[in-house]
């Protein structure tokens, strides 16, 4: 029994302490993250090499001779075989250096600094009104099944998936901005205000009320209402469609007819004991639909003229600009993989049943 | 079963009132805030920017960035802004000609200083031009063109003092082309020496720096340039000339360009550039908004691959002339597009031949059956059409798709993204291809330089700059007539030369040559004297009430 004890200890680790389980677990994430990471690297890194695509050209434009072209290519790397290709850049990303983007001249970084801002604040402004209005809204679907309530948040909700965010983006201008004046046009500001906003953030609904500039204020809030809520309907559909079938299935719990037979109110019910045990699943869908929302919504961006993220990927893909690409790409990653992590963290704080 | 008890969630009535007057609230100052008009000291545009990716004026090949670089950055000489085929005094005051026209001598005027007020001189120009052949990027082909290389470019273009310019040519060219093709080029833009050599990377002689600056002489400089977003031009104070009536130039991305009419009709830009034929015929009947037209020194083509068996044969090229219905299309497709012309000299330029003579083809497949009968193709072939992305380019294909189908020639259309396009056609890996090409000078010279004459014609010679070579087309009479008419004293004769050229390459040459494009601008009333040619747009003349 001694020697078997012995044994066991040698096997588990010996002269090595065994790991927390915490630094455990840190340890598996950081690498599963890191995988990911460089997983997604390779591919956007092949699949721009492999593209039909060619960077040179839309530096030397279509004029250059075949010298010039020849000296670009060179100087870009691109004469060098795939792997050492990949080599460098593995390095240069691992120093933060994605390189100069081909369509703007300048950094990539700086590129992505300048254009994030804009999309992080029509999509926080989107998934806060797709969140304030898709949760109350799926909560009630679900506490009012099969009444016109349902059937009208249940409709709401297929338009909001269903229609595109371009044609509404086009709709919502000519009523609101062009016939009825309610909101701003196109662009973040009116050009009037253009220099008057000193950025700090770069999130101007945040830099005009941190200078007290109300009237800039408003002016920025009439420009970002319209795309947002447009984003806001989409995230809102899904929302309250997962919030509405994480209800029904908790209403259909024992607990909830014990609550009600001890003589709590039917809200009462819904919102403290029902919905408190959905909470975790709701914040696991809201985390998605604002990393969608924060990936760049190209369509909207588009029709509303925002300088935005999705519209730098975009036009970065279409112009063959790979470092921007893989650059925005390697982004993306990371804001999933950053809001699941987030959304992980906050299911252990929430759920008790985690500690 | 769950049981439901539905009964008002908000029962408070105050509650309702404090949400209904927070939302008015909220709607009326934003209705407040969302007032706007253009301001009165500035013009604002609203245009697709997307392809700008630099300002160096070495570099630049695209119209965006062209036009904005001919608003800050002035050349030797202009294009008069009321006729672009004559030239006027820009840096340069005036100019001599020695007696055997090779050699140009330029006068700059005295007042010639850079924003920061750092005087301009003769000497800066040299170094401004040797630097455009030095960096060797697509633009140093219009100096090359004329005998600049990398090796003589300083003996050639040289500053004997402050205020004079001397360039001295390899050939006897006629000097109105030199003066269009070179003087009044972005490549005789005067930079800013010293600035520009302060910010030098690894000897690329201010490339990096340009990219988002201008160091130029102009009416304009570029004050703020965020991709995507927008540019700002500012007038800069100590121009030479009269000081620009408006003092902020603001061009807004817009790429939507559903998206730009509303704009411009609401009044929050002055200028929309990208708009549909269809917000074009709308706009055309508004109250306030002008549509602005202007030709276009662009021809859009339907060129053959002459290594083709097939498309070697020069009956079968004229053949597929028949096949398109200039006429229909022009009225249709390119209502607001383009104009039907069938030579590759512009309308406009010297030398090109009239409008009517200049498009003698109509549809007739009897007439396009017979010439493919006489090439020994009675049964027709098979060919596939490469195209771009351009509005009018998957209609004008399906079209001639069609036509061709009724006298047996099955041609297979294949849609891609400009930038492949761009490469298969460079490449020289196509049987047909749909572009336009954009000459740079108002003279017959620039496209028969381009489209017809072929130095080498071997596929290792790789003269991609060529769309003759990629066409893989050379003709020894078309060659001897293009050098012969470039280096013709006699204007007339001259003239006459591409006259004669250009009614045998439409019988024979390697293109179907269809369209030439049309430039259309939606403009607000409010704006006064918007002035523009086939070659530049006058911001600095422009004004407001």
């Amino acid at each position: 029994m001694a020697e078997a004890a012995a044994t066991s200890a040698r096997r588990s680790g010996g002269a090595a302490p065994a790991l927390p389980a915490w630094a455990g677990t840190a340890l598996r994430l950081i690498v599963s993250i890191a995988v990911t990471l460089f997983g997604l690297m390779a591919l956007t890194f092949l699949i721009g090499r492999l593209l039909p695509l060619d960077p040179v050209a839309a530096i030397l434009g279509d004029n250059a001779t075949q010298e010039a072209y020849e000296a670009m290519r060179a100087q870009l790397g691109l004469d060098q075989p795939l792997w050492i290709q990949f080599a460098r850049y593995v390095g240069d990303v691992l120093r933060l250096d994605f390189g100069t983007a081909l369509t703007t001249g300048k950094p990539v970084l700086e590129d992505v600094a300048r254009v994030f801002p804009a999309t992080i604040e029509l999509a926080t402004m989107g998934i806060l009104i797709g969140t304030g209005l898709g949760i109350p809204l799926g909560v009630f679907a679900a506490a009012y099944r099969d009444t016109p309530l349902d059937y009208f948040v249940r409709v709401f909700g297929l338009l909001g998936y269903s229609t595109p965010n371009f044609w509404l983006g086009l709709m919502g201008l000519v009523l609101f901005y062009a016939n009825l004046g309610w909101v701003g046009g196109p662009g973040r500001i009116d050009t009037a205000y253009q220099w008057d906003v000193e950025p700090v953030t770069d999130l101007l609904l945040l830099d005009t009320a941190m200078a007290g500039q109300w009237e800039i204020f408003w002016n920025v809030l009439s420009h970002i209402i319209l795309p947002a809520s447009i984003l806001g309907f989409g995230a809102l559909a899904y929302i309250s469609r997962m919030t509405r079938s994480f209800m029904l299935e908790q209403l259909a719990q024992e607990y909830v007819i014990a609550a009600r037979v001890k003589g709590l109110s039917w809200m009462r019910t819904v919102w403290v004991h029902a919905f408190r045990n959905v909470v975790v699943q709701v914040i696991t869908v809201v985390a998605l639909a604002y990393a969608f929302l924060l990936e760049g919504a190209v369509l909207t961006e588009t029709v509303f003229a925002w300088p935005g993220f999705g519209r730098y990927l975009t036009n970065a893909l279409l112009a063959g600009d790979m470092n921007a690409v893989v650059a925005c790409t390697l982004l993306v990653g990371v804001i999933f993989v950053g809001l699941n992590l987030l959304a992980d963290l906050l299911y252990r704080l929430l759920d008790p049943r985690t500690h | 079963m769950t049981e439901h008890h539905p009964g008002p969630a908000i029962r408070r009535s105050w509650r309702r009132l404090a949400l209904a007057l927070l939302a008015g609230t909220g709607l009326t100052a934003m209705a407040e805030g969302a007032r706007a008009a253009t301001p009165g000291n500035a013009m604002v545009m609203a245009w697709n920017i997307d392809a700008i990716s630099t300002f160096d004026p070495a570099q630049i090949g695209e119209v965006v960035t062209s036009e904005l670089l001919q608003n800050t950055c002035d050349s030797l000489v202009a294009f008069d802004p009321k006729d672009e085929s004559k030239l006027v005094p820009a840096l340069a005051e005036r100019w001599e000609v020695s007696p055997d026209k090779q050699q140009i001598t330029f006068h700059l005027r005295d007042s010639l200083a850079f924003p920061s007020g750092a005087k301009a001189t003769a000497q800066d120009l040299a170094w401004s031009m040797a630097r455009v052949v030095k960096l060797g990027f697509g633009n140093s082909a219009t100096l090359t063109e004329y005998g600049f290389t990398k090796d003589t470019v300083e003996q050639r273009i040289t500053a004997p003092d402050e205020r004079t310019l001397v360039m001295k040519l390899d050939k006897p060219y006629p000097v109105n082309l030199v003066l269009q093709a070179v003087a009044a080029n972005r490549v005789a833009t005067l930079l800013d020496r010293q600035t520009v050599m302060k910010h030098e990377v690894n000897g690329d002689l201010g490339n990096k720096y340009l990219a988002t600056h201008t160091e130029c002489v102009g009416p304009y400089h570029l004050r703020q340039w965020n991709a995507g977003e927008s540019v700002v031009l500012e007038a800069n104070p100590k121009y030479w000339g009269p000081a620009p009536k408006l003092k902020r130039i603001i061009i807004r991305h817009v790429a939507e360009a559903g998206t730009q009419r509303l704009l411009l009709e609401k009044g929050d830009v002055d200028v929309a550039r990208d708009l549909t034929p269809e917000d074009m015929q709308a706009i055309e009947k508004m109250p306030g908004i002008t549509l602005s037209r202007t030709l276009k020194p662009q021809i859009v083509y339907w060129g053959f691959n002459n290594a083709n068996p097939i498309f070697a044969k020069e009956k079968v090229r004229l053949a597929m002339r028949y096949l398109i219905d200039y006429e229909g299309l022009g009225k249709t497709v390119m209502a607001y597009n383009g104009v039907p012309r069938a030579s590759f000299a512009q309308l406009g330029a010297f030398g090109a031949l009239d409008e009517k003579e200049g498009q003698p083809f109509k549809l007739d497949l009897e007439k396009a059956k017979q010439l493919l009968t006489e090439a020994g193709l009675p049964d027709g072939f098979e060919a596939t059409m490469i195209f771009g992305t351009l509005p009018y380019a998957a209609p004008i294909a399906q079209h001639i798709q069609q036509n061709a189908a009724k006298i047996g020639v099955r041609i297979k259309l294949e849609q891609m993204a400009n930038a492949q396009l761009f490469a298969r056609h460079r490449g020289r890996e196509f049987e047909t291809a749909m572009l336009a090409w954009q000459t740079s000078v108002p003279d017959a010279h620039g496209n028969a330089s381009r489209q017809i004459y072929n130095p080498d014609n071997r596929a290792e010679a790789k003269l991609t700059q060529y769309p003759s070579w990629r066409h893989s087309f050379q003709d020894e009479k078309a060659n001897k007539m293009v050098q012969a008419a470039l280096l013709e004293q006699d204007e007339d004769k001259r003239a006459e030369m591409y006259h004669e050229l250009q009614r045998d390459m439409m019988q024979r040459g390697p293109t179907a040559i269809m369209f030439q494009s049309i430039m259309l601008a939606g403009v607000r009333n409010t704006l006064k004297n918007w002035t523009w040619n086939g070659f530049a747009a006058y911001y600095d003349l422009a004004s407001k009430e």
